[in-house]
């Protein structure tokens, strides 16, 4: 980056890529960093190819980039996910591979397998990656894909601001993987707080990336909250009252309240940190009146609902796995619902205790401390009904079940070491240090991840019409739970000996043995993720001995799973009247659940659009040009967003009608064969035998 | 959500009660107005009169609330859209006056007896 701003290429030059660091200087950092960019470009040629081997570009582009339908964008937001998800992982074992050779001595005091500037980019990617591109589009997707089935919908209130907010999502994700190649990412840490990443400070493009990718994708987050919620109010099918939805929806409505009031303080606290780099402001500066606490402050006022964000999709995962696998009636669904709601406001309250150390009087701490405390009440009571659930259940050991075992028992140590540190007494002695990173590690992964991974693993037969091998999955899941322990568990302790967390390099030998038990856990991590992959393979390869056409593989008792798998584009042939709680299990206990209904009508469906994805190529446009400061690029897009907007508003649109007949054809196809499958009982769950069409007689949930 | 409730008036609500709210609500804002200007015209001490204009202010609110978009503790749909007005007011309220009591305790200590230092404390928020 030489001084200066070419009016065509902005800041853009030839010394930007990891390359030309690698060619100045040979040594384990760089050729990290260039390994890192090389298997993005080889990645991105070899996805390229493959599609154009395959000529899939034309079916992608017609059945999936452009479809507005729920269910597939929830799945494209899932496999969003898992891409950045293995991303994250890789980059975590970096970090734990970095931190097992970085013992310095009194000589040579940095040490490492990278250096620190680059082990700073290391860590403040693996946490944005982490939380905004792999646990946001998970649970979106998650919740995109099971809400509107769940509530008797076909589609989302707004199919096509659905699209956007993806678009917008997925723009804000290829900033981050950009950054591999061209520039450098921020070294702020995934919070980016000023005046460090002040323009003073960090004067480079890698805050500016991390502002930008959060900007685009917080703008898709709230636009996917409005969404959810106008979804959930004004979609359920007639007689799904609000008590009668599963409580995967009350967790959805909870997220899409959080998502709306929450992601615009990330957006405001960006935005002013947007306007202090490029237009001189002064809000976090330390001269001219500005003040850098109010940046902690804002961004944690987003910060702390979305720790809730990110849980309660899991929680609302686990109630329905836990119900369903325990063939039992969900144990106290009033005070899950009341649970899941007093989290979703108290969330609001409790900011502060991210920043307990930063200055302010002990009468403030305690007050948040104690709102910090309460709201581990209802989490706790939700821990309590999802055993009693289970409590003499007939229990099947699937891969869900062994994820929400695991998260029991790893869940209660997270939240009791995060009552630990809302002791603003307690949290001097140990803020900021590693301490700190096993306890959020210990919340997040078996909280949101083991939920997400369980809910794929649940759901994953309704949207390909095969189950994933069961075998694959708790092995996965075994290892998850293994590699957590051994990777966080020593950071308990090392944070107890006092070592800070993002520390490149340190001087005590003593740190040494739980670095390298931490750098087993991180290799198990790799298996794990190795594992994950590999169950989709092989259970795609084993997808006919797998197939549940019968579409209830689990002996389900909401709504979803009343359709067939692959579920249809319309979901239902005709809006299900709603008359109980958990009806479709209502239905098994009535007799016969598959009645088909007395007629067929034409169903209108949101038809394809590119518009998401011209969004989306605009805002990643927008982004990509005010990161390297490319002024004609970023107004060009700038206008180009509204400009789309208004000339979609200009066109008529029709929506694609699925006629009667075709509806009726497809609907008496699925009955005739659910009519010819043989019911699976519970032993057979696992075998080929399991067809999708449960032995109703067994149902007692 | 056994009918529809995308805001469609009740059908009960005839067209004069209808009119006859927009009226009142309308008088009302009115009158309050008027009163805010007669506050400032008077020969009130300013805090008095600041109060007065406040509570004005906060009324003519409620007016627009109830008397134009229909917001009230009655009826399905209106009941929701004023249950969701007074979820985000508490919300909000939660927000600036958390970071209200954060940041002026923050401010005093920060810049007390720095050259910034009774700026800051008159006004603590920035």
């Amino acid at each position: 980056m030489s001084g200066q701003t070419s009016p065509i290429f902005g800041n853009l030059n030839w010394n930007v890529t990891p390359y030309t660091d690698l060619l100045r200087d040979v040594n384990s950092s760089t050729i990290v960093g260039a390994g890192a960019a090389s298997v993005l470009v080889l990645g991105a040629i070899a996805g390229v190819a493959f599609l154009t081997y395959m000529r899939w570009w034309g079916p992608l582009y017609r059945n999936w980039l452009t479809s507005p339908d729920a269910k597939k964008i929830g799945v494209m937001y899932i496999v969003l996910a898992l891409v950045m998800l293995a991303r994250g992982i890789i980059e975590g074992f970096v970090i734990r591979a970095h931190q097992a050779t970085a013992l310095g001595t009194l000589t040579a005091q940095e040490s490492g397998l990278v250096a620190p500037d680059h082990f700073a980019q290391l860590f403040s990617t693996h946490g944005t990656i982490m939380i905004f591109f792999v646990a946001m589009p998970l649970l979106i997707g998650l919740i995109n894909f099971v809400l509107p089935q769940q509530l008797g919908a076909r589609d989302m209130a707004f199919p096509v601001l659905n699209q956007v907010s993806l678009g917008l999502t997925a723009a804000g994700a290829a900033l981050v993987m950009v950054s591999l190649l061209i520039g450098k990412f921020g070294t702020g840490g995934w919070t980016m707080y000023p005046p460090y990443t002040g323009k003073i400070f960090s004067p480079g493009e890698g805050v500016d990336y991390w502002l930008w990718a959060i900007l685009i994708s917080g703008m898709g987050s709230t636009l996917t909250g409005m969404n959810f919620a106008v979804t959930i109010f004004k979609e359920r099918a007639p007689g799904m009252h609000m008590m009668r939805m599963p409580l995967f929806c009350w967790t959805s409505l909870c997220v899409a309240i959080m998502l709306i009031y929450a992601m615009p303080a990330l957006t405001v606290s960006s935005l002013m940190l947007v306007l202090d780099r490029y237009a001189d402001f002064h809000f976090f500066t330390n001269a001219s009146g500005g003040n850098m606490m109010n940046y902690a402050n804002i961004f944690w006022m987003f910060g702390h609902p979305e720790v809730y964000i990110l849980i309660l999709p899991a929680f609302g995962v686990f109630s329905e796995i836990s119900s369903t696998f325990s063939g039992k009636r969900l144990y106290g669904y009033t005070s899950l619902v009341i649970a899941s709601m007093s989290i979703a406001v108290i969330s609001f309250t409790v900011w502060l205790h991210h920043f307990f150390t930063m200055g302010q009087s002990a009468g403030v701490n305690i007050a948040f401390g104690i709102a910090t405390m309460i709201i581990g009440i209802p989490t706790g009571v939700k821990i309590y009904d999802w055993m009693a659930t289970m409590w003499r259940g007939r229990v099947r050991i699937t891969a869900p079940i062994v994820y929400l075992t695991g998260f029991f028992l790893l869940f209660v140590i997270g939240g009791l070491s995060g009552i630990i540190l809302a002791n603003p007494s307690i949290d001097y002695q140990v803020h900021n240090s590693t301490f700190l990173v096993a306890h959020f590690h210990n919340v997040i992964i078996p909280g949101v991840l083991y939920g997400m991974l369980a809910g794929i693993h649940y759901w994953f037969p309704k949207a390909f019409g095969f189950r994933l091998c069961e075998t694959w999955g708790r092995r996965t899941a075994l290892l998850f739970v293994g590699g957590f322990i051994f990777t966080f568990m020593p950071l308990y302790v090392l944070g107890l000996m006092g070592m800070p967390r993002r520390s490149p390099t340190f001087q005590n030998p003593d740190y040494m043995p739980w670095m390298y038990i931490a750098a087993v856990g991180a290799v198990l991590m790799l298996c794990a993720l190795a594992s994950l992959f590999w169950t989709f393979w092989t259970s795609y390869r084993n997808r006919l001995s797998l197939a549940v056409p019968g579409g209830d593989p689990w002996n389900g008792s909401t709504l979803e799973w009343s359709s067939p798998a692959p579920v249809p584009e319309w979901s239902f042939p005709r809006i299900p009247q709603v008359t109980a709680r958990d009806d479709w299990g209502e239905a098994k206990r009535a007799g016969d659940p598959w009645k088909a209904p007395e007629r067929y009508c034409d169903i209108e469906m949101p038809a394809n659009t590119a518009h998401g994805l011209l969004i989306a190529a605009a805002a990643t446009g927008l982004g990509f040009a005010m990161v390297w400061h490319i002024w004609w690029l970023a107004i060009l897009s700038f206008l180009a967003i509204p400009g789309l907007i208004a000339l979609r508003g200009l066109r008529v649109i029709e929506p694609k009608i699925i006629t009667a007949a075709e509806v009726e054809e497809a609907d008496q196809r699925f009955r005739q064969q659910v009519a010819s499958l043989a019911p699976a009982t519970r032993a057979d769950e696992e075998t080929e035998r399991n067809r999708g069409v449960p032995d109703i007689s067994e149902f007692a949930g | 959500m056994t009918k529809p409730n995308t805001g469609e008036l009740d059908p009960q609500d005839n067209a004069a009660s209808e009119v006859r709210s927009y009226a009142i609500g309308f008088i009302v804002s009115l009158l309050l107005t008027v009163g805010a200007f007669a506050a400032v015209l008077a020969d009130l001490p300013s805090t008095w009169a600041i109060i007065c204009i406040c509570i004005a202010a906060l009324l003519q609110i409620i007016t627009h609330l109830r008397n134009f978009l229909h917001l009230s503790f009655s009826g399905g749909q209106s009941r929701e859209d004023l249950l969701l007005v007074l979820f985000s007011v508490s919300l909000l309220a939660i927000m600036a006056g958390g970071t209200w009591y954060i940041m002026s305790d923050l401010g005093g200590r920060m810049h007390d007896g720095g050259e910034a230092g009774h700026a800051a404390h008159a006004m603590p928020d920035r």
